[in-house]
Parts: structure tokens; C-alpha cells; sequence
């Protein structure tokens, strides 16, 4: 037990250290995630057994045979550390409204909104990165342009962008289908309504941080090896000016997941908005707690390797610590 | 059985399927193919367990039922070619048609119709509504192959009418024996469609059933359908349908928003159908129990003191008409004599408001009694009221502060709804109901639908009363449609005197089509059907 303390400690297993800490505090995370979405769903006013039948009338016979499948009648406790137990092993359940494991529900519906969700971010990447490289530390009249785009692009409902494009680009030109989610083209409209603010966002963190970075010293040296505007801007700028927008892009995510159910709805795309939606509505707690967990997780994984990332960038995060 | 690394296969597959399909704009759909844009999708599809107006919709091109019902209320063959009911009406013998096919090739005999009542009737499928609608279901034996006795514990007028619905649809025993977990996303049946594909949130595609032959009487056409390919898209957004139907993406779209109706009109190559659901109008229920409609005389002022019909044709247009039955003009025994016994007199309104004893006022010009304000609290579900029904409750509001009533429309979510409703803590609700048969006045007004926690009733009235019941329990048991006609003229004059339903609407069905579409057809319940549909050239 000393000695596996001792290696514990030592300096040779910082690293796995590092790892194993970051991997309880996500575990902790995932584990807070579903203890609050339970208890949210379960005080919100209204029983399960309410929400399942709804307006309906359904015979006493149906009615028990609902409560026992379910597990409905046992004391919420006893349900809570059955649910946590169960994801414990990795079964998320069968969901109560869909007649579906929550694995199935969620694994086809995943696809989609990540699909969605990574042509979005890596449109809003692209983006921003072109626009910023080429608008910082221009003139006045072109950065007061660009920053004013900027602001009504972030200011924009989602919602809106969307009903545009769709009305232009789709019903009124015909370039684009408007529903749906099969091929390349279904995923243009979408991924751009939801990149619209992403970039926005990005491309004026970007430039300002860039600028900051074009008036350091080390850029004045570079000039003077000769180096071409655009390389100083590439090379040497753009790395200190990612480090702010890596932070960012951590937590866009989270306004990545409600833009996306916003979308998903609009443009008939499946995915977990709508599963989401509807099972909140009927209190379909296995639906509602795998969603949690899936989506925690995913948060949680983007965090690490956007840590990975800042080692990337900036070398001296690599050296000891 | 473990689930564990399912997930990462299946959104690996998902993924593979997305991004392999390949893409190409918004294109026209082939001529053998119709595209209908609805609003709305069905949690699981089988129609025997879900109460969703959508799984009907969903699932009525794809199974056929044992009897049709024509426009006029007659009960017409379908899989069963004849019906008897013994003279004590509690056992009913059908002949079925021998040459029908399911689509996986299982036999249609007496066996499958035996297989599809009892899974309706099964507990285990906890059926939402179809059980209902045949609660003293006790069994059916097979006679022979092609007859089939259905039993009863007591006599239950309104089976036959319910059998032609899709939520009693015949469906391969051989696919009901997969399981709910199956049914819940494929139904096989004997219909003129097929289900090629569902994809949940997306759409669902169909292919014609060539084998088909054994179509309803009461349709035109005979033998296979006419469309090679029916997809249902669903798109819930109002504008994205309706831009759906006017580039021409969608031949057809479900539920046009009434503001935009007239728009479709004015469009050249687009047309607009509607059709009156039957069943409960949209109207709004006053809790006698408790609160300021306990008092008859309130009831009746909030019913006479405010002009309805005027509201109804301004918001909408004309679309839907003005309701003055709880029972829709297109059900079978609708009054039409509740017509001419509603009057709008605001004057005799304030004065049974004044015999009620409110007769003071505050400083708002609200009425009050004993320094108390006329309040009617009603738990409005905002955020699922089509059809502009919130801008409706906000013109009501307005003329009842006319009257001197303090109508406070809520904003509660369905979860907030249900146990207050089961509770009873609310002086109105609102309320609609598609069925096909007068019995709806059952679920509306009987002693028997107040809900507790423990049962829903549609009840909202928290309504009883003995005579009403007796009425009610008299229809069950005879088959004389007169009698039964008789029966609940005489329920729905009782309630619209007891002021114990004000009635708003009649709903509608609105159907926006493109002028290229022709042939398609409407269920008993007013939902669009494709077997004799078609499409002319683009």
C-alpha cells in the first residue's frame, strides 16, 4: 500500500496522475448530471404515470401494467439508485414512451446532430479564421464593417436565419431541399444557420486578439527577417491569437446543443432535438437521463481534447509544469 | 439482455448511412409519387396502442379494417363482407372475405381478426385509447375460417362505428407477435401502401401493395393504388410547410395555419380542402364543482353574455364554423336544434351576473361580491394551443371583461396541467376531441369520466348528473340509430341549458393541395387518405 503511494506520488507518474484525477472529476460530472436532471424532472408538478397516459383514457388493467413495467410505483429513491446503478453498467434502458432501448433511440439519432453539429463548427472555424486573418489591423472603414456584421450575426435568432435561408435558397431558388437529411445538400442550409452566430462570435474574438498579437514586439522582429504580411500573420500571430478562441470553442458547445435543437426542428433533420423535446414533455426519464449522460459526456471529451489542443499550440504548456 | 456497446456501433452506422447517401438539390418528385408535408408524428405507430390522431394517419394506408363508414353514418363492408348482432347485442358474428392477403403473406381469416382484438384488449399492450373504446371486450372465438364471433359483457353501440377506424386496423398476427418494441416503428398489414421506411423525426415512405384487390365499399376505385410511392415528411414549422407546398417540394401539406389560407387560395396552382372533424368541438368547459361556475347563473352569463360565433368568423376567416353543440356538426347525432336555442343578450348576462350576487365593482371594472373579484382562473397549455387558439382566449378575455369577469388565462406546461386537472383546481379548461360517434357525449358529460388521479376523464365539467347518465348508458344498448339519435339530442340540449359547456368552434381539417393532385379521399375521421389518389404532370 506504501509503495503504491509512493509511486503514486512520485514525479514519473505525473502524467497518469494528471489523466486518472481528470477522468474521476468527469466521472463526478457525468454522475452530478444525472442526480440534477432526475431531480428536476421528478419536481417538476405531475407524476410519470400523468405525463405517460396524458388525455387519455386508458383501462385499469393497461394503466397497472404501465406502473409495474416501469417500476413506477417503487419510492424514488429505490428508482434513483436503480437508474444510477444501471448506467453504472452502461445499460441506459428502455425508453417509456417509445417502446425503444434508450441506447437505440439516442445511437439513431446521434449521428445526425453530430453530423450537423461538426459541419456547423467546422464551417464557423473556417469562417471566422479567413475573416479574421483578414480584417485585423485593417482600416477603419473595413473593421467597423465587419464588426458590425458581426454584432447583428451574433444578435440574430437562429430561428430566423433559418426561415431565411430556407425561403430564399431553398423555396424561392430551389438550390436546396428543404427537409430532411439525406445527402450533402440537406446538410448546407442547416450547418449555416447554425454557424451564423458561431462565427460571429469567433471571427471578433479572433481579430481583437490578433491585433493585440500584430502590436507585440516578436512581430516587429519577424517583419524585420523580411517575412510577408501574411506569413507574420500565419505563423506568428494566429498561434497566440488561438489560445482565447480555443476557450471559447469549449464552451460553444453548449450553445452548439440548443441551436441544433432549433434547427433540427425547422429543417425536419433527426436528431436529439426533437427525442429531447418530446421526451421532457412526457417525462420520459430513461430518454431524458441517457441525453444527459451522452451529452455530458461529450462535453466533457471536447474539454479534453481541447486541453490536448492548448499543448499544441503553445509550447511552453509542454515543458515541466 | 445487456446494451452495453450498442451505442458506439449504432452511431457509427448512422453516421456510415448519413454520410454515404448521396445528394443532389430540391428535386421534383416523380409522377407516381406524392409527397404529403404533416405537422405532427406519432411517439410509436402501432395504432392499437397509441392514442395519437397521427398513428392513425400513419398507419391508414397500410391497414384495412373489418367495416368502412360512409358519409352518411352507414356501416359498410371492408374485410367483412356481412355482420349479424344476437338479440341480446352482446355477441357479433362477422363473415369475413376469403381471398385477402397480408403483406407478408400470412392469411386474413378469423384467427387474425381473434389475434387483433385480443392484442387490443391485452394489458400488455397498454392501449391508450382503442381498449376504450371496446372496454366490455370479453373475447371471440373462431367459428371457421371465415367466421368470427366477438363477445361482450354488455351491449356497446359505438363498437362497429370504432371498427372502422385505423386504431382498430387489422394487422398481420404474425407481426403482432414481434412485440411492442417492434410495432412501435413497423406495422404490416393488408393495405394498399406498404411501409418501405421510417425514419422518426424525418419521414416515412410507402410502395403500392400490387396484390391489393379487397378495397372499402365505400371507395370508387377498385385494385391496387394508383401511386407507385406515398411519403409522409414531417415538418413541424408552419412556415416551412407551407414553403414546402408552394416551391413545390410537398404535393400536399397537413393543417395550413388559418392566417396564411387565404394566401394558398390566391395561388394559382394550389388549392385548399377542408373537412369538419367529428366528435367534441373545440369549447371551453366550466368547472361546476367548485370556484364561480358552481352558480348556474354565472355559467349561463359567461355563455349567452359572450358573442362566440362573431370571434370565430373574424379570427378565422370563415374557416371553421362557429360551434354551438359540444357535439361537432359532422357526427352522427349531432342536434342541429342547439343552433337556435343560443342567443348573444349581454343584457341578461349582467343581469344574472347581478342575481348571482356580483353585483359591486372595482376600481378596474371588474364585478365583485363581498369585496371579492369575479376571477375564473383557467390553465392555459400555451405552448401547445394550435390553430391561434391563445389570440382566441386573449378576444374571450376581452369581452368578458365586458361582463365585468376577470378571465385569467394561465400559461401552464402539460406536466403543471394534469394534476391540477385531475384535481379539479380550475374554473375552465379548454378541450377537443376527434371520434366518430355520439358517444363522445359519454367521455364529455358522464358521471364516470371525472377524472381522479387515478383516471383521466374528459370530463372537465366535473359534470353529473343522473339523468344525463341514464340517457348515456341507454345509447350503449341499442343499435337503432333514431333511438340513439333521440337519446343524445336530448344530452346535448341538457348540457347546453345547464350551461355546463361552452362551445367554440368546430375544428377542421385544412388540406393544402397542389392542383396536380387529384382523388384523395377523407376518413370517417376527416383525416386525408391516398388509395384513389394520383398525380397529373408537373
Amino acid at each position: 500500500m506504501k509503495t503504491l503511494w509512493r509511486h503514486w506520488t512520485s514525479p514519473r507518474f505525473r502524467v497518469p496522475r494528471a489523466v486518472l484525477v481528470r477522468l474521476g472529476t468527469s466521472l463526478l460530472v457525468l454522475w452530478g448530471a444525472v442526480t440534477v436532471a432526475f431531480a428536476a424532472l421528478h419536481l417538476t408538478p405531475g407524476s410519470v404515470e400523468q405525463a405517460l397516459v396524458g388525455p387519455n383514457t386508458i383501462t385499469p388493467q393497461a394503466r397497472a401494467e404501465l406502473v409495474t413495467e416501469y417500476g413506477l410505483d417503487e419510492p424514488l429513491p429505490v428508482q434513483y439508485g436503480r437508474l444510477v446503478g444501471r448506467m453504472a453498467r452502461g445499460d441506459l434502458g428502455e425508453s417509456y414512451q417509445l417502446h425503444q432501448p434508450v441506447a437505440e433511440a439516442l445511437g439513431s439519432q446521434l449521428g445526425p446532430s453530430l453530423q450537423l453539429a461538426g459541419a456547423a463548427m467546422a464551417l464557423a472555424v473556417a469562417a471566422s479564421l479567413t475573416l479574421a486573418l483578414l480584417t485585423a489591423g485593417r482600416g477603419r472603414l473595413v473593421r467597423g464593417l465587419s464588426s458590425g456584421i458581426e454584432l447583428v450575426g451574433v444578435s440574430i435568432p437562429t430561428f430566423w436565419t433559418a426561415i431565411v435561408l430556407l425561403t430564399v435558397l431553398s423555396f424561392q431558388r430551389g438550390w436546396f431541399p428543404a427537409a430532411g437529411a439525406d445527402g450533402v445538400t440537406a446538410l448546407v442550409l442547416p450547418a449555416v444557420a447554425v454557424a451564423v452566430p458561431l462565427t460571429a462570435l469567433l471571427t471578433q474574438l479572433l481579430r481583437d486578439s490578433l491585433e493585440l498579437a500584430l502590436d507585440e514586439p516578436f512581430v516587429l522582429t519577424a517583419r524585420a527577417r523580411g517575412l510577408s504580411d501574411l506569413a507574420v500573420r500565419l505563423r506568428h500571430a494566429l498561434r497566440h491569437a488561438l489560445l482565447p478562441a480555443l476557450t471559447l470553442a469549449g464552451w460553444m458547445f453548449g450553445a452548439l446543443v440548443g441551436a441544433l435543437v432549433v434547427v433540427e426542428e425547422i429543417f425536419a433533420r433527426p436528431g436529439l432535438g426533437r427525442l429531447v423535446l418530446t421526451a421532457v414533455e412526457g417525462k420520459d426519464l430513461p430518454v431524458v437521463m441517457g441525453a444527459v449522460l451522452v451529452t455530458a459526456a461529450l462535453y466533457v471529451a471536447v474539454n479534453i481534447v481541447l486541453d490536448l489542443l492548448y499543448l499544441v499550440v503553445d509550447p511552453r504548456l509542454r515543458g515541466a509544469r | 439482455m445487456s446494451r452495453r456497446g450498442l451505442l458506439v456501433p449504432a452511431v457509427l452506422a448512422a453516421l456510415a448511412l448519413t454520410l454515404s447517401a448521396a445528394g443532389c438539390g430540391a428535386r421534383q418528385a416523380a409522377a407516381d409519387t406524392l409527397v404529403f408535408a404533416v405537422d405532427d408524428e406519432p411517439l410509436v405507430l402501432d395504432p392499437h396502442a397509441s392514442p395519437q390522431d397521427s398513428a392513425a394517419l400513419f398507419t391508414r394506408p397500410v391497414l384495412d379494417s373489418l367495416v368502412s363508414l360512409g358519409p352518411d353514418g352507414r356501416i359498410e363492408p371492408w374485410l367483412a363482407t356481412a355482420w349479424s348482432i344476437s338479440p341480446d347485442r352482446r355477441t357479433y358474428t362477422f363473415t369475413l372475405r376469403e381471398d385477402v392477403k397480408f403483406s407478408d403473406g400470412t392469411r386474413f381469416d378469423a384467427a387474425a381478426v381473434k389475434a387483433n382484438l385480443d392484442h387490443i384488449a391485452d394489458p400488455k399492450t397498454q392501449s391508450r385509447l382503442a381498449a376504450h373504446y371496446m372496454e366490455p371486450y370479453t373475447g371471440s372465438t373462431v367459428v371457421d375460417a371465415r367466421t368470427v364471433k366477438v363477445h361482450f359483457a354488455k351491449p356497446h353501440a359505438p363498437f362497429l362505428a370504432a371498427l372502422s377506424e385505423a386504431f382498430f386496423g387489422m394487422q398481420s398476427p404474425a407481426s403482432l407477435r414481434r412485440g411492442p418494441d417492434v410495432l412501435a416503428r413497423h406495422v404490416v398489414g393488408s393495405g394498399p401502401f406498404v411501409i418501405e421506411r421510417y425514419v422518426p423525426h424525418q419521414e416515412i415512405v410507402y410502395r403500392r401493395n400490387p396484390d391489393y384487390r379487397w378495397g372499402p365499399a365505400t371507395a370508387r376505385h377498385t385494385g391496387p393504388a394508383r401511386l407507385a410511392r406515398l411519403k409522409f415528411t414531417i415538418l413541424t414549422e408552419d412556415s416551412v410547410r407551407l414553403g414546402a407546398l408552394t416551391s413545390g417540394q410537398a404535393d400536399a401539406i397537413a393543417s395550413v395555419p388559418p392566417v396564411t389560407v387565404r394566401r394558398v387560395r390566391a395561388n394559382p396552382r394550389l388549392r385548399v380542402e377542408t373537412r369538419p372533424a367529428p366528435g367534441g368541438v373545440y369549447m371551453y368547459l366550466p368547472n361546476v364543482t367548485r370556484g364561480v361556475f358552481a352558480d348556474r347563473r354565472v355559467r349561463e352569463a359567461f355563455r349567452i353574455g359572450i358573442d362566440y360565433p362573431t370571434i370565430v368568423r373574424r379570427l378565422y376567416f370563415g374557416l371553421f364554423d362557429p360551434a354551438f353543440s359540444p357535439l361537432s356538426t359532422s357526427t352522427p347525432s349531432y342536434d342541429p336544434a342547439t343552433r337556435e336555442r343560443w342567443r348573444l343578450d349581454r343584457a341578461a348576462a349582467g343581469r344574472l351576473l347581478d342575481e348571482a350576487g356580483w353585483t359591486g365593482r372595482d376600481r378596474q371594472g371588474y364585478r365583485t361580491r363581498n369585496g371579492r373579484r369575479l376571477v375564473v382562473r383557467w390553465p392555459f397549455q400555451r405552448s401547445v394551443a394550435r390553430e391561434q387558439r391563445a389570440e382566441l382566449a386573449e378576444l374571450v378575455q376581452a369581452e368578458a371583461r365586458r361582463l365585468g369577469i376577470d378571465l385569467r388565462i394561465g400559461n401552464v406546461s402539460q406536466a403543471e396541467y394534469f394534476p391540477r386537472y385531475a384535481a379539479g383546481d380550475y374554473d375552465l379548461v379548454d378541450y377537443v376531441g376527434r371520434r366518430i360517434d355520439g358517444d363522445m357525449l359519454r367521455n364529455l358529460f358522464a358521471t364516470s369520466f371525472i377524472s381522479t388521479p387515478d383516471r383521466f376523464g374528459q370530463n372537465g365539467a366535473r359534470y353529473s348528473d343522473r339523468r344525463v347518465d341514464g340517457w348515456l348508458a341507454a345509447a350503449l344498448a341499442t343499435d337503432d340509430q333514431a333511438e340513439r339519435a333521440d337519446l343524445y339530442a336530448r344530452v346535448q340540449r341538457r348540457v347546453m341549458d345547464e350551461s355546463a359547456a361552452f362551445p367554440v368552434y368546430v375544428p377542421a381539417y385544412v388540406l393544402g393541395v397542389s392542383k396536380t393532385v387529384h382523388g384523395i379521399g377523407w376518413s370517417p375521421l376527416a383525416y386525408p387518405t391516398f388509395y384513389e389518389a394520383w398525380v397529373s404532370d408537373r
